[in-house]
C-alpha cells in the first residue's frame, strides 16, 4: 500500500497541474505501468486474470498490452486495490432494473485523486475563461444521491470551482422548477447549469408549460450528459440545444456535452468553449486518459479514425482497474474521440438512466 | 464490352397491379446492395390500403379450403429444389438477413414446411372443429348459441420484426386464411420472402393476391405507420417492447392489437438425459436449437439448466455443447453480427474469463471470432441477453427448481426445451405453465414449431378473429 499511496500523491499533484507531465507517450506508459503494478499487486481477481494470460508487470512495457477488463466485470467482482470496505467512496451504476449480477459498483479507494481528476477536467472545459460561476444543478446533490458518481462530481465542482450552488432535482427525481426560475432570475453573473439530457428536457418542458423561459446572464454555460434511450420523450440533440437557447438563453456553442461512466473516474468533454462549433461531436480526454478503438470481433486496434469498440486506460482509476473495455463505439484521432452513440442495446451505465427513471416516475 | 446483364435489382415491395401507380417511385437502398425501396407518402399508402380493403368481397367469395390450397401450392414452390422461386429466395434471404447461405437454406426449409397444402390444411383443422365456419354460419356446439361465423378483420396491418426470415410470410398466410385484406410491413431482415411469396401468389390466384401488399420502409416512420394504423381494425406486431408500445399508443381505441413482443427461451436437461446413451443426442439438439436463426428467434434458448448428479456433469455438458456448436457451425456457419451484438458477447466473454481466473467456477468455451460461446455459469448471474449462439449452462440440483428460477421473467417466457426429465416431465410442464411458459417441447422441436402451434399462447388464426353469433 505504500507504493499505492505514493502513486496517489504524485498523480494527484500531476492532475492538479493539468496532466502535462503525462502528455508524451513514454511518460504515459511509465505511469500506466506503475498503475498496472499497483493493481496487479492489490486486486486479487485482476491478478488472477493477468496470471492466467501470462501478463505481469514484469513483461509489459506499453499500456496497450496491459490486460483490459470488460466494464460488466464491475458487476460481478470487487475490482479495487485493497479491501472494498476500506474504499473512501462507492459508486453504483445507474439502472433501477438490476440486470444480471445486479448493479455495477466502483470502489474509489482515494477520493482526493478522483477530485483532482474531475475538478481539473471540468475547469478546463467548462471554465476556460476563469469564471467562478453559480452552479444551478439538475443533478441531485451528493447528499441526496450518495452513490451517484455524477452527483459526487457536481458536489466537488460546486465546492472548488463555484461561487454558490443550488440543487433543483432531489433524490426522488422531483424537479423544483420554481426554485430554479427564482435562482435564474436572481443571477447577475454567469451561471453553469448541469444535468442529464433528460433532466434538461424535463426542465424545458416545465418552463414551456409555465409559459416561458428564463434569460441567464451572458457568459452562462450548460453541461449536459447522457442520452434518451428508452425514455418516454426522445429529443434530438439539435432540438434540445435549440430549446436550451430559447428557454434558458444559452446558445448551442456554450452547451458542453460530457461523456463519462461510473467505471471510469475521468471524463471527456466537447471542447466547444475553446474551439467553438469545430469542437462539436469531438470528445477530449484529459492527458491522463488514453483511448483507442478496437475491432469488435478480434479486439485488435483499428486504424486511426476508424470506428471500433472504445477501450480506455485511465490513470485516475489507479485504485481500481485502469484498462477498461467498454460497450461504446467511436473513432479515435489525436484530436479526441468521436462517439457514434451509446450502443442502443448496451445496458445503461451512464448516469442518465437512473435519474431519468426517477424523473419519469415522479412526473 | 461485356455482354453480361446487370443483375435484376430486388424491389422491396409487392402491390396489386392497379395500385402500382400509387407508388411515387423508388430509390436505391443503402442498407442492402441491389435493392430498391419504394418512395412512399402517407396519402399513397392510404390509397393502397383502401384498394386492398376493396378486394375483401373477392376473398369472401372463395371457400377457405380453396384459399389454403392456393397458398399451400405457392408455399411448396419454396421447397422445390430445382424451382426458380426457391432459387430467388435463396439468393435474397442472406443479403437481407445477414444469415449465412447455408443457414438461410435451412431456415427456408424449416419455415416453408409450414406453408404446404398439407400443413395449412392441418392448421385449419387444428384451429376449427369445422374450418368452413370461415365461409358461413355453422350450427354451434354450445347449448345456448344457435350458430356462429368466424370473421377475419376488415383490414389487417402486419408489422413484422425481421429477426427471423419467413415470419412475415407466415403472417401473410395467416391473414389471408382468415380472409383479411392485409398490408405486411416486414423488418429489414425478412423482406425477401413475403415479397416473393406474394408475387408467386399473384400468378397462382390473382384475386387472392389483390387483397395483399408488402411494403418495406425503414421502421419507425410514424406518418406512414399512422396512415395504416388508422385504417386497420387489427394490427399484429412482431417486435421489441418499444416497437409494440410505440404502435399501441397510436392506435385508434376501436382497433385491436395482437402483440408478439420480446420473448425468452430456455432449456432444462434432467439426469435421465445425461447418461452415456442419451447425452450425445441431447447435446446435438441443444446446439441446434441455439444455433438456428443465429439465436435471434423468440424460441431460441439462451440458458440451459442442467441437473447435477447425472452421469454427465453440468461442466462436462457445457464442454459437449461447445463441441456440438462448433460442429453445427461447420455445416451452418454463423452469419453477420452487428457491433452491438458482438460487443455484448465480448463483455460476457471477458467477464467469464475474469470470473474463471478468480476461481468462481465459471468455465468459458469459445469458437473462432464470435462464432459461438458457451459459459458454465454456476452463480446464475451472467448476462443471458446475448445473441449469436451464446448459451449459459446453469447447474441446478433438481429440474423442479427451474420454474421458480424463470418465474421473474413472467410475461416474457415462451418456449422451454426439456430433455431427460423422465416421469417428472408432466409435473414440470404444469409448473412451467403456471409461471407463464407457453410451450414445452423437446429440443429437437424448439426451432420450428408446427403451423398450428399456440403462438405465445394463442391459436394463430383464432387470435385474428372476431365471432358473429346468430340465433335467428
Amino acid at each position: 500500500m505504500e507504493r499505492f499511496d505514493e502513486a496517489v500523491r504524485e498523480l494527484e499533484a500531476l492532475f492538479r497541474a493539468g496532466g502535462v507531465a503525462v502528455s508524451s507517450p513514454d511518460a504515459f506508459d511509465a505511469w500506466a505501468l506503475r498503475c498496472f503494478a499497483v493493481q496487479y499487486d492489490g486486486c486479487d481477481p485482476y491478478r488472477a486474470l493477468c496470471d492466467a494470460r501470462g501478463v505481469t508487470p514484469a513483461n509489459v512495457d506499453r499500456w496497450e498490452d496491459v490486460p483490459a477488463v470488460p466494464a460488466t466485470a464491475f458487476k460481478h467482482l470487487d475490482l479495487v486495490v485493497g479491501a472494498p470496505e476500506a474504499a473512501e467512496l462507492v459508486f453504483r451504476t445507474s439502472g433501477t432494473t438490476a440486470g444480471p449480477g445486479g448493479r455495477g459498483r466502483h470502489y474509489v479507494s482515494r477520493a482526493g485523486l478522483y477530485r483532482a481528476a474531475c475538478v481539473t477536467a471540468f475547469r478546463s472545459h467548462l471554465l476556460p475563461d476563469g469564471v467562478r460561476p453559480h452552479l444551478l444543478s439538475l443533478v441531485p446533490s451528493p447528499g441526496d444521491a450518495p452513490h451517484s458518481s455524477l452527483s459526487h462530481m457536481m458536489g466537488m465542482v460546486a465546492e472548488e470551482l463555484c461561487s454558490a450552488s443550488g440543487w433543483y432535482v432531489d433524490g426522488t427525481g422531483s424537479l423544483d422548477v420554481e426554485g430554479f426560475v427564482e435562482a435564474a432570475d436572481r443571477a447577475e453573473a454567469p451561471v453553469v447549469v448541469a444535468g442529464t439530457a433528460f433532466s434538461f428536457v424535463h426542465l424545458l418542458d416545465a418552463l414551456s408549460a409555465r409559459g416561458g423561459g428564463v434569460v441567464l446572464p451572458s457568459g452562462s454555460r450548460v453541461m449536459e450528459t447522457g442520452g434518451f434511450k428508452g425514455r418516454s420523450r426522445e429529443v434530438s440533440r439539435d432540438d434540445l440545444y435549440g430549446m436550451v437557447h430559447t428557454l434558458l438563453g444559452v446558445p448551442p456553442v456554450r452547451v458542453v456535452n460530457e461523456y463519462g461512466m461510473t467505471e471510469l473516474l475521468s471524463q471527456l468533454y466537447e471542447p466547444v468553449l475553446t474551439m467553438g462549433e469545430a469542437g462539436r461531436g469531438l470528445h477530449r480526454p484529459p492527458p491522463w486518459l488514453a483511448v483507442r478503438a478496437l475491432d469488435p470481433v478480434s479486439l485488435d486496434p483499428v486504424p486511426e479514425g476508424s470506428v471500433g469498440l472504445l477501450a480506455f486506460f485511465d490513470l485516475a482509476n489507479l485504485g481500481s482497474i485502469s484498462h477498461l473495455l467498454t460497450q461504446d463505439v467511436g473513432s479515435v484521432t489525436p484530436e479526441g474521440v468521436r462517439l457514434t452513440g451509446r450502443l442502443p442495446g448496451a445496458e445503461p451505465r451512464g448516469c442518465s438512466r437512473a435519474m431519468d427513471e426517477l424523473l419519469a416516475a415522479s412526473s | 464490352m461485356s455482354g453480361r446483364k446487370e443483375p435484376e435489382p430486388f424491389r422491396a415491395w409487392e402491390v396489386p397491379p392497379g395500385a402500382r401507380d400509387r407508388l411515387a417511385g423508388h430509390a436505391a437502398f443503402d442498407g442492402v446492395p441491389g435493392v430498391l425501396v419504394p418512395a412512399l407518402d402517407p396519402a399513397s399508402v392510404r390509397e393502397i390500403v383502401d384498394r386492398l380493403a376493396a378486394a375483401r368481397d373477392a376473398l369472401h367469395s372463395a371457400p377457405v379450403r380453396e384459399i389454403a390450397r392456393h397458398l399451400g401450392r405457392v408455399g411448396e414452390r419454396f421447397l422445390d429444389p430445382g424451382g426458380d422461386l426457391r432459387a430467388d429466395a435463396l439468393s435474397w434471404i442472406s443479403p437481407f438477413s445477414g444469415l449465412s447461405p447455408d443457414m438461410a437454406a435451412a431456415v427456408l426449409d424449416g419455415m416453408a414446411s409450414g406453408w404446404t397444402v398439407a400443413a395449412l390444411s392441418a392448421l385449419l383443422d387444428a384451429e376449427f372443429r369445422d374450418p368452413s365456419v370461415l365461409d358461413r354460419f355453422l350450427p354451434s356446439s354450445a347449448p345456448r348459441l344457435s350458430s356462429l361465423r368466424a370473421m377475419g378483420p376488415r383490414f389487417c396491418f402486419q408489422v413484422v420484426a425481421g429477426s427471423v426470415p419467413g415470419v412475415g410470410t407466415t403472417a401473410l398466410i395467416r391473414s389471408l386464411l382468415v380472409k383479411s385484406p392485409t398490408l405486411v410491413k416486414p423488418g429489414l431482415g425478412d423482406v425477401a420472402l413475403p415479397v416473393l411469396f406474394l408475387r408467386a401468389l399473384r400468378e397462382e390466384a390473382p384475386a387472392l393476391a389483390d387483397a395483399a401488399a408488402v411494403l418495406y420502409w425503414t421502421g419507425g416512420d410514424r406518418a406512414l405507420e399512422d396512415a395504416v394504423l388508422g385504417a386497420a381494425d387489427l394490427t399484429v406486431v412482431y417486435g421489441g417492447d418499444e416497437t409494440v408500445k410505440a404502435l399501441r399508443d397510436r392506435m385508434p381505441p376501436s382497433s385491436r392489437l395482437v402483440a408478439y413482443h420480446h420473448r425468452v427461451g430456455f432449456g432444462i436437461v434432467g439426469r435421465e438425459g445425461l447418461g452415456a446413451d442419451e447425452v450425445g443426442r441431447v447435446v446435438t439438439e441443444v446446439a441446434g436449437s441455439v444455433a438456428f436463426f443465429d439465436q435471434r428467434g423468440c424460441v431460441s434458448p439462451h440458458v440451459v439448466y442442467v441437473e447435477d448428479g447425472g452421469s454427465t456433469s453440468p461442466s462436462r455438458f457445457a464442454a459437449l455443447v461447445a463441441g456440438a456448436l462448433d460442429a453445427v457451425g461447420r455445416a451452418l456457419p454463423i452469419g453477420d453480427m452487428d457491433e452491438i451484438e458482438v460487443s455484448a458477447v465480448q463483455q460476457l466473454r471477458g467477464t467469464a474469463e475474469m470470473l474463471s481466473a478468480a476461481g468462481k467456477g465459471v468455465e468459458l468455451h469459445t469458437g473462432r471470432a464470435a462464432s459461438w460461446t458457451v459459459v458454465l455459469d454456476p452463480g446464475h448471474d451472467l448476462n443471458d441477453a446475448c445473441v449469436g449462439r451464446v448459451v449459459l449452462v446453469r447447474p441446478v440440483a433438481d429440474a423442479g427448481e427451474v420454474p421458480a428460477l424463470v418465474a421473474p421473467r413472467g410475461a416474457y417466457l415462451q418456449t422451454a426445451g426439456v430433455a431427460g426429465c423422465g416421469t417428472r416431465t408432466a409435473g414440470l410442464a404444469e409448473a412451467l405453465a403456471r409461471v407463464g411458459v407457453t410451450r414445452v417441447t423437446d429440443f429437437g422441436g424448439v426451432a420450428f414449431p408446427p403451423p398450428w402451434w399456440l403462438h405465445d399462447g394463442e391459436g394463430p388464426l383464432r387470435a385474428l378473429l372476431r365471432w358473429t353469433e346468430s340465433d335467428v
